[in-house]
């Protein structure tokens, strides 16, 4: 039987500002939501070219800490 | 653990008449009871003089008499006859608590009497609302209270504990659920979308096809519980929030803890279809509390084993992410409540 349960959870601070989710999987993998690194930002950035990486907003941080 | 500076529900409405009412409340022996006027009371259980049970005596000429020796006690708390004697000690008093009735409940603040608010008093309107059918009803319960929690804020349990009644694989096999955690709220969603609607859910619905179905759980500090679930016809855009043509119920759950280990359980069903008939108002409550009392066989069961070796590990799953996030709340409250009691102290010394 396939099971795939899937929460997502998000934080919410005081007021309506909510961070971005995060995802738990049924693989036990912590997806977290961001956007890609542009090619131009890892160049201003000194950031590594090759590398998969995401940019997330600090809420995002503080909930991890907060959630996980 | 207890958070003191909340207000609790202490009995059903109907349970506080005339006759005292004795009930443990956070560990704390409480006995409620109604004067003629209908005036709520609710003192420390415990005479001050050889402290039996106030709630064994009687109400006679509106005060609260004990059943040992007759000291009689007034809405203040204060002693206003000892029997056999004019004087009257200094120190002849009980503890009295603010109460209020609302929602059919008798709500009880157990904290600081100064700090008791009843406009912080969890909104449990859809049990007295016209527009609702509703019946409350109570369960003593063998089990810490964070463990009905817990319960409430996992939708997976359904599909094992409620597989005859409520529940099936359906409700863990490709589910997404949506849990959202704010300072003081933390909120369990679930859409089932373009389903067929459940066999009880046709019934009262009369529903012809497809369903949108939803699954709502919020969960405020200390133990309020309040489950949001219903049907609209597949479509019609309840996900967006128009419910147009379907049926809705609120699962309303307000838990008291007793002891560390023993917990009043307050419940009731609300239903927004047929709101005015009796018998649906009693076959929709029969249903859901089959499903309730499998629930506590389960959590009693938990409370043995814990009893038995409380620091016996266990293990998180993702399902448990709801009742986590109630948890994380509930320890920061504490540690805040114990915080200031700490400050008040050292100021008052």
């Amino acid at each position: 039987m396939a099971v795939n349960f899937r929460v997502e959870l998000i934080w919410k601070e005081s007021g309506d500002k909510e961070a971005a989710s995060i995802f738990l999987t049924s693989d036990g993998r912590v997806i977290l939501q961001g956007r890609g690194v542009s090619a131009e930002e890892r160049d201003k950035l000194a950031l590594p070219r090759d590398a998969e990486l995401i940019s997330v907003d600090r809420n995002l941080i503080r909930a991890i800490k907060d959630m996980l | 653990m207890f958070l003191r500076n909340y207000w609790y529900v202490a009995a059903l409405d109907e349970e506080v008449r005339d006759r005292p009412l004795g009930r443990t409340i956070l560990g704390e022996p409480v006995v409620l009871f109604r004067t003629a006027d209908g005036a709520l009371h609710a003192f420390e259980d415990r005479c001050p003089h050889r402290r039996l049970p106030l709630s064994m005596g009687k109400i006679v000429d509106d005060v609260l008499q004990c059943h040992y020796h007759g000291l009689r006690f007034a809405g203040s708390g204060l002693c206003v006859r000892v029997p056999g004697q004019d004087h009257i000690p200094q120190n002849a008093r009980v503890r009295t608590y603010p109460v209020v009735a609302r929602y059919r409940w008798i709500w009880i603040w157990m904290g600081d009497p100064a700090l008791a608010d009843p406009a912080q008093i969890c909104d449990f309107h859809w049990l007295s609302d016209p527009d609702w059918g509703a019946k409350p009803s109570y369960l003593h319960v063998e089990a810490n209270w964070q463990l009905i929690v817990d319960n409430l804020l996992d939708l997976t349990h359904l599909a094992f504990v409620h597989e005859t009644t409520i529940g099936n694989m359906a409700l863990v096999e490709h589910a997404a659920v949506k849990v959202q955690r704010a300072p003081n709220n933390v909120l369990v969603t679930r859409w089932i979308v373009d389903q067929p609607a459940p066999p009880t859910f046709v019934k009262v619905g009369k529903f012809t096809g497809n369903v949108d179905r939803w699954q709502i759980i919020d969960y405020t500090p200390p133990a309020f519980l309040r489950l949001d679930v219903g049907a609209c016809p597949t479509g019609t855009g309840a996900p967006e929030g128009r419910r147009v043509g379907g049926i809705g119920m609120r699962n309303l759950n307000a838990i008291t803890p007793e002891t560390e280990t023993t917990s009043h359980y307050f419940w009731g069903q609300a239903h927004d279809f047929e709101p005015h008939n009796a018998a649906m108002t009693e076959r929709v409550f029969e249903q859901i509390k089959t499903a309730f009392l499998e629930d506590v066989a389960v959590f009693t069961a938990q409370q043995r084993m814990i009893s038995l070796k409380p620091d016996a590990p266990q293990v998180d799953i993702n399902a448990d992410a709801g009742g986590i996030q109630a948890r994380r709340i509930v320890d920061r409250l504490y540690r805040e409540e114990q915080a200031a009691a700490a400050a008040h102290a050292t100021a008052a010394e």
